[in-house]
């Protein structure tokens, strides 16, 4: 564990430590993959916090995200702008959530929010049917999206709305076993 | 590119927070809605109220639990740290003190992390190929550390006392009985020496081998010491080394169904719908590479298109005719007897294998040799055959998918572990003359010692020989048929390689293959004390073998179902091989006479027959307490208050399930109670304007 670093204050390194559930050395190797994204843009130094943001497509094409078929609706949950422009705090804060060791809840939120096209706050039939078709890459024909479609929606929504709030989702997933195994990336 | 970002309304540590909620910061205004569904820090909250609140030191949730942005959380947590420094005494001890302990979790969990067995190999694994594939190596793992484990078991209570016992020169120990003929067992017949005989005897537990400690008959019944400080019971030992590692086998298992169940149990127990499941949870985020990620794509339609295919089954089902279900039923009847014909006709031909084997196994040479393993072949041959016909049964069964996977699977196991059970009655009906001991070979010593001088080890050799046989077979597959299937498909392009294709990695056969291998095992644990490590030894070299040809030989296997890749479902089937296996071992233990010629219970009637004799051997405080225990005053009462607890806990889950029952329909009213109300409202506003 370095005293030799000079990317981060001990003060900064502790703050990432204790908001985030990597260890100081995750966080530094975390820095030179998001360093390694942009080398120009991204400063060495970030003991006085500069402004820096990458866009969305330096992003994406990491090879942990490269083929996720949500990897836009990803970044995006996680910028500040809902652009896809991420600061550190954003990138180091995404793969935090993503990690091993977050919990169930907080996964649930951000996964919640990954699959909400429309940022309504609800996962209507539209958000669901754009979901099918990333996951299967459009090989399923019309009737049967809208067959699964509403199958989920019947299955999971418990106050009747056709549509599915957090609360809906939460309770789902709380009953889902390997939903910590699958929502996880590993960097 | 990056000049023209927004700026940020916070400054970077947070320090002009104003001590609202939300923090002054530019956000595009549905996501503020979303912050509704947060839970809320309260930032006027006195950490000295939270505690003599309740009297519990629940600390407030960690930060990074919370689902902010990293400037909200690091604003938080400097708040909180410039709290810390002014409160003093209890409050300040106590946080510090959930602050190091949960740094000692951490530490704690690093460093376990390290000694994860194999841990990025079951990483790589599951990225490329999956869940399903990975749960066959993360209980294959399991199965290593649990036979490691007892191994050093075994060899703590027994191998060692037993090395010491040797190295220190044995005493006589002959009792003169009128058993003479009993008493006969040589282990090394000298003869003419082959030269390849090394490999006869390494290969069928004979020779050298015999006369070692890997085999019940090379231990003694002493238990008198040179100097009289200690004293080592080791019959004792070894009698309860095999019941300790049978318990300890049981509850490493039931603990690990624990957590599996744990989830089922908690919700209510009904099984969630699938196709939510799949959508949502359906996608491994960790997957790499451009192949497995269509691979995934390719699996998520494949599960989606069962899903409906099964729906489309069930409406067809439902509108047969009378007739053509009657048709269907007897054909299923039908299938279901040529089914179980056909694991018959395994079985009788297990059954005149291993007789054939016990009969003629003093030939020498290789064609010995491959009497001798003769069961061992046709048992593989059967459990290679007989399911693939099966298979084919399935198809006129017309059941649906799912079912039919299960049915399969159902077969398998009874085949395999009841073939086991065959080959183990078949020895049984040799050694006791199937029961009868007062046919003229059992009646001398109540075994048939003319053909078995010493039976225990004679049952430990077939153990050791089936143990090893399954391993030659696993890697001689793997050299002779999946390697050359790859290179033929891959160099060959021809309709018959498209065909055939590459291999599929097929979970649920592996998996009994595994259940096979430990059920053999902990039947011959008794009777072969070394057997758990080289159970071992071949399980690590399995998982390498199985790793190189998943990846160098093997297409993910398309077809997939939750229920048949899941680890309960492995620990079940684990389940009743332990029990075929603990039957096995009470029989042996409590009613067949040990051998004379050799082993640690040379001279008691059974094995079992030590624990009452060493019992009076105790002092008369614990023989009094013990007697209790087993008597009606306590068993009684431990029994009825067993079944009032019992009762309590099945009580309790109906009433979780019930009140999640009732909770759920509460929530449909009070959603058509929101939009009725809704509409109510509009209708006024209408009526107002």
């Amino acid at each position: 564990m370095g005293n030799k670093q000079t990317i981060f204050t001990d003060e900064q390194l502790d703050a990432y430590q204790d908001c985030t559930f990597f260890t100081r050395k995750e966080i530094l190797r975390l820095h030179g993959r998001y360093h390694e994204l942009a080398p120009h843009l991204v400063p060495m130094d970030y003991t006085n916090e500069p402004d820096c943001k990458l866009p969305l497509a330096l992003i994406v094409d990491m090879p942990e995200l490269k083929e996720n078929p949500f990897r836009n609706r990803i970044v995006e949950s996680f910028s500040e702008d809902g652009m896809g422009n991420l600061s550190f705090n954003e990138f180091v804060d995404m793969f935090s959530v993503l990690s091993e060791t977050a919990p169930r809840e907080l996964k649930a939120i951000y996964a919640f929010k990954i699959y909400d096209f429309n940022v309504d706050n609800y996962l209507c039939k539209e958000d669901l049917e754009k979901t099918l078709n990333r996951l299967t890459k459009e090989e399923l024909t019309p009737e049967e999206v809208d067959l699964v479609c509403e199958k989920t929606i019947d299955e999971a929504d418990l106050d009747g709305d056709n549509k599915l709030s957090y609360s809906d989702f939460e309770n789902m997933i709380s009953r889902a076993p390997d939903f910590l195994s699958t929502f996880h990336i590993r960097i | 590119m990056i000049g023209e970002l927004e700026r940020q309304g916070l400054g970077p540590t947070g320090n002009d927070f104003p001590g609202d909620q939300e923090p002054p910061r530019l956000r595009r205004a549905p996501s503020r809605a979303s912050d509704r569904n947060y839970p809320r820090y309260d930032w006027s909250a006195d950490p000295a109220e939270e505690e003599d609140g309740a009297g519990n030191a629940e600390a407030p949730p960690e930060i990074r639990t919370l689902p902010w942005p990293m400037e909200r959380k690091r604003a938080v947590r400097q708040v909180q740290q410039m709290r810390a420094h002014v409160s003093f005494g209890a409050e300040s001890w106590r946080r510090n003190k959930t602050k190091s302990l949960r740094k000692l979790q951490q530490n704690v969990r690093e460093f376990l992390y390290f000694f994860s067995l194999w841990r990025k190999s079951l990483q790589k694994i599951g990225g490329n190929f999956g869940g399903g594939v990975k749960s066959y190596f993360v209980f294959l793992r399991f199965l290593v550390v649990l036979n490691f484990v007892s191994f050093l078991l075994i060899a703590g209570f027994v191998i060692a006392p037993s090395l010491v016992r040797r190295s220190a020169g044995t005493g006589g120990f002959v009792n003169s009985t009128d058993k003479e003929s009993c008493l006969v067992y040589d282990p090394n017949p000298q003869g003419l020496v082959v030269f390849y005989e090394f490999f006869l005897h390494l290969l069928s537990g004979t020779g050298f081998m015999e006369d070692s400690f890997m085999f019940y008959g090379y231990y003694n019944n002493n238990t008198a010491v040179e100097d009289g400080s200690l004293s080592y019971n080791i019959p004792l030992a070894y009698l309860f080394t095999a019941a300790f590692y049978f318990a300890f086998c049981l509850c490493c298992i039931i603990a690990r169904m624990g957590t599996a169940a744990r989830v089922a149990v908690a919700t209510g127990g009904r099984a969630i719908g699938n196709y939510s499941l799949i959508v949502f949870t359906g996608w491994d985020y960790g997957c790499l590479g451009d192949r497995a990620t269509k691979l995934k794509q390719k699996n998520i339609y494949y599960r989606l298109q069962v899903d409906l295919e099964e729906e489309r089954i069930k409406k067809r089902a439902a509108s047969l005719t009378p007739w053509r279900k009657v048709a269907l039923y007897t054909l299923r009847v039908l299938m279901f007897l040529i089914a179980l014909g056909l694991i018959g006709t395994a079985f009788y031909g297990i059954f005149e294998a291993t007789k054939f084997s016990q009969e003629n196994g003093d030939r020498f040479g290789i064609l010995g040799l491959f009497i001798e393993y003769l069961p061992s072949i046709v048992i593989t041959t059967g459990n290679f055959l007989v399911p693939l016909l099966c298979d084919q049964i399935a198809l006129l069964e017309k059941y649906s998918p799912s079912i039919t996977v299960v049915v399969a699977l159902l077969r398998a196991v009874v085949l395999r572990l009841v073939s086991l059970g065959i080959l183990l009655f078949t020895l049984w009906s040799q050694i006791t003359c199937s029961g009868d001991l007062e046919k003229e070979d059992c009646g001398n010593c109540s075994y048939n010692n003319k053909k078995y001088q010493c039976w225990e080890t004679s049952v430990g050799q077939e153990m050791y020989k089936l143990t090893l046989f399954d391993l030659l077979v696993t890697i001689a597959l793997l050299v002779l048929v999946e390697f050359p299937r790859r290179m033929v498909v891959d160099n060959w392009s021809s309709k018959l390689s498209q065909l055939v294709g590459r291999q599929e990695f097929v979970v649920p056969s592996n998996v009994l293959g595994l259940v096979y291998g430990q059920t053999v095992v902990w039947t011959g644990a008794l009777f072969c004390p070394l057997l758990p490590l080289i159970n071992t030894i071949k399980f690590v070299i399995l998982f390498y073998c199985k790793k190189i040809t998943l990846f160098c030989n093997c297409r993910p296997a398309l077809k997939t179902f939750r229920s048949t890749t899941s680890t309960f479902f492995f620990l079940v089937v684990l389940l009743f091989g332990w029990g075929l296996a603990l039957v096995a071992m009470i029989y042996s233990l409590a009613v067949i006479h040990p051998s004379y010629a050799c082993g640690p219970f040379r001279f008691f009637t059974t094995m079992w027959a030590i624990v009452p004799n060493s019992f009076y051997s105790l002092s008369e405080v614990t023989q009094e307490f013990l007697f209790f225990i087993g008597s009606q005053a306590f068993s009684i009462p431990l029994f009825a208050l067993s079944c009032v607890v019992m009762c309590y806990f099945i009580a309790l889950a109906s009433i979780y399930g019930r009140s999640v029952a009732m909770l759920k329909a509460q929530l449909k009213l009070e959603g058509q109670d929101k939009q009725f109300l809704v509409k109510q409202i509009e209708k006024m506003k209408r009526n107002n304007i």
